[in-house]
């Protein structure tokens, strides 16, 4: 989103004086510049310094890099890494299992109901997280909705433990969460494809999995990019769900963040992990955004 | 034409409908069931279903912190979205009409702010404002949500902006409109869905940050800040659901209304439904 913002087409009518060539830039950008470089880069900027420096605690002050070693070095944090990788990535695919048919449907195959159908997504994202994490909370707890219906009609005697407070259930909220982001994009992309390309495949003899693979998925590879952009690494360092329903084995980064500032009150060390979070992430955008610019896609 | 040419032909009819229904249920189900489940007169929110009642609803409206924190949400989301808007339009019509030196660069920043996620956020407000000593208070949440949420008004107002050609404007100013009046009688019905739009978009983020929310707060609890704190704590349950039930009615209301008064404006320039959908679309691309 906004992402392409930097290459906007530039208006050029006549040339204006020199005064208005630099007032008219000042009075429509100092403001948002201003609130930008005081609320945004001013406090990712304390919160890097922060990460270097030694906590109130240890009774040292100065620049260190303990905080990060100190990160690196736990194999805990090592296996919580290892836990939020695969709870993102399978959350991730999941999305996009779902989330490519969904937009090709929504793309080729909806007519009338596009519309609504879109917006429906739109809403489903406009629901208050809160709100659909307790909800799935009610539905997959052990005295929860699907656990009580199945007794009842006597399917099973004990009630499922499986369900809740755990990686599972963890994966469930952050799929739905996200799934307004991972298939508009991807259908934004497929409305620019021409469907009778589509058909010259066909007419060539391709199946319908040569005509995906070798077709579409060429044309959309962009769009799949900005999903991923949009929705991977906020699945990286989401902490309400795994919070909420994740038990102990569903504890991720995120979690560890909050815990750090929060609870132990340890800001330098928060601030180290936010960081590297941040690392990875824009590493990860960077990549992300610069394969959603290759018009034609990889094969 | 034989059984099993026709099974093929309506196969991927039949599956779009099955993916279709299946995703739908998936996303609106749970939240159906907590609305439904907000009328059991039971303490524990599970079958079986022990009779009809509005208990919890009067309960909830009794419910200090529910009301607290509901009544902070709308403020905080009130004012930021009409922040975000002045913010955000000023900006797109800098980023898109006005050429000058080192705009690929401050484009860059507004987009930057769009992909650091909210904790990292949340927890450099945290220590930002510890460093200024600014006590943590529902303005700080309002700034911190500000910064996050006019960005987005930017992506959304900029996309519908170069939607149109500018070439209307210099012709208005050619034909002797003053800035004033080409802002107002060429611009604003132009990109007056897109605002609507930026609205929706903005409304809901203020309304439903958590992570910023939470790190910046201090002591003052926005609504999903509350839902969260008693979910911790599981206590006070079915009042969770009877006012969850309320705020997830009035969004599907918003959203239904905004969108409904975008129609409106497109239909009326004689838009069609495709606009509409442009009008969402356009902000990811």
């Amino acid at each position: 989103m906004g992402v392409p913002m930097a290459d906007l087409p530039t208006v050029t009518g006549e040339r204006p004086g020199r005064l208005s060539r630099l007032l008219r830039p000042l009075a429509f950008m100092s403001l948002p510049t201003a609130v930008l470089v005081l609320l945004f880069l001013a406090p990712m900027g304390i919160l890097v310094y922060f990460s270097f420096q030694f906590g109130d605690l240890t009774g040292s002050t100065g620049f260190t890099l303990t905080n990060f070693t100190d990160i690196l070095s736990d194999p805990l944090y090592r296996e919580i890494a290892l836990t939020t990788f695969q709870i993102a990535t399978i959350a991730m695919i999941a999305q996009l299992i779902v989330g490519i048919p969904l937009a090709y449907v929504l793309a080729y195959k909806a007519g009338r109901f596009e519309l609504p159908l879109l917006l429906a997504l739109v809403l489903a994202d406009e629901l208050n997280p809160m709100v659909r994490i307790y909800a799935w909370r009610m539905l997959l707890g052990r005295e929860g909705l699907i656990n009580e219906a199945l007794m009842s009609i006597g399917l099973i005697d004990v009630p499922i433990d499986a369900l809740l407070f755990n990686k599972f259930s963890v994966i469930v909220v952050l799929s739905t969460s996200y799934l307004t982001y991972t298939v508009i994009p991807i259908y934004a992309s497929m409305k620019a494809v021409d469907a009778g390309l589509f058909e010259a495949a066909r007419d060539m003899g391709a199946g319908w999995f040569t005509t995906f693979r070798r077709v579409l998925l060429p044309l959309i590879a962009p769009g799949i990019f900005i999903a991923l952009l949009l929705v991977y690494v906020p699945l990286f360092t989401d902490f309400a769900a795994p919070t909420l329903v994740g038990g102990t084995t569903g504890y991720m980064l995120g979690n560890v963040v909050s815990d750090l500032v929060l609870e132990n009150g340890n800001l330098n060390a928060g601030a180290a992990m936010s960081f590297l979070m941040l690392l990875a992430a824009g590493l990860f955008s960077l990549v992300a955004y610069q394969l959603s610019r290759i018009k034609q896609g990889a094969k | 034409m034989p059984l099993s040419r026709r099974i093929q032909r309506a196969l991927p009819n039949a599956l779009s409908i099955g993916l279709t229904g299946l995703v739908m249920v998936i996303l609106f189900g749970p939240v159906l069931l907590l609305a439904l489940f907000s009328f059991n007169d039971s303490t524990v929110i599970s079958l079986p279903w022990e009779g009809f009642t509005t208990r919890w609803y009067s309960e909830a409206l009794n419910d200090d912190g529910a009301m607290t924190a509901i009544g902070n949400s709308v403020m905080v989301a009130s004012i930021v979205t009409v922040a975000s808007l002045i913010l955000g339009t000023l900006a797109s019509w800098g980023l898109t009409r006005i050429p000058f030196r080192g705009r690929p660069l401050v484009a860059g920043v507004h987009g930057s702010v769009l992909v650091v996620p909210w904790l990292i956020i949340g927890v450099a407000g945290l220590i930002f404002f510890s460093q200024i000593e600014m006590a943590l208070s529902l303005q700080t949440i309002i700034l911190m949500h500000i910064v996050v949420t006019f960005p987005l008004v930017v992506a959304v107002v900029s996309a519908g902006l170069i939607r149109f050609d500018p070439s209307l404007e210099e012709a208005a100013i050619d034909m002797g409109a003053s800035q004033l009046q080409m802002m107002r009688y060429i611009v604003l019905p132009q990109i007056a869905p897109s605002l609507a739009a930026a609205a929706i978009f903005a409304f809901a983020w203020s309304f439903n940050n958590f992570e910023i929310s939470f790190f910046t707060g201090g002591f003052e609890q926005t609504f999903p800040v509350w839902v969260y704190g008693v979910l911790r704590h599981s206590s006070n349950l079915p009042v969770v659901n009877a006012a969850s039930t309320v705020i997830a009615l009035a969004q599907v209301l918003l959203v239904f209304g905004l969108w409904y008064g975008m129609k409106l404006m497109t239909r009326r320039r004689g838009g069609s439904d495709h606009d509409a959908a442009e009008m969402i679309t356009g902000a990811v691309r």
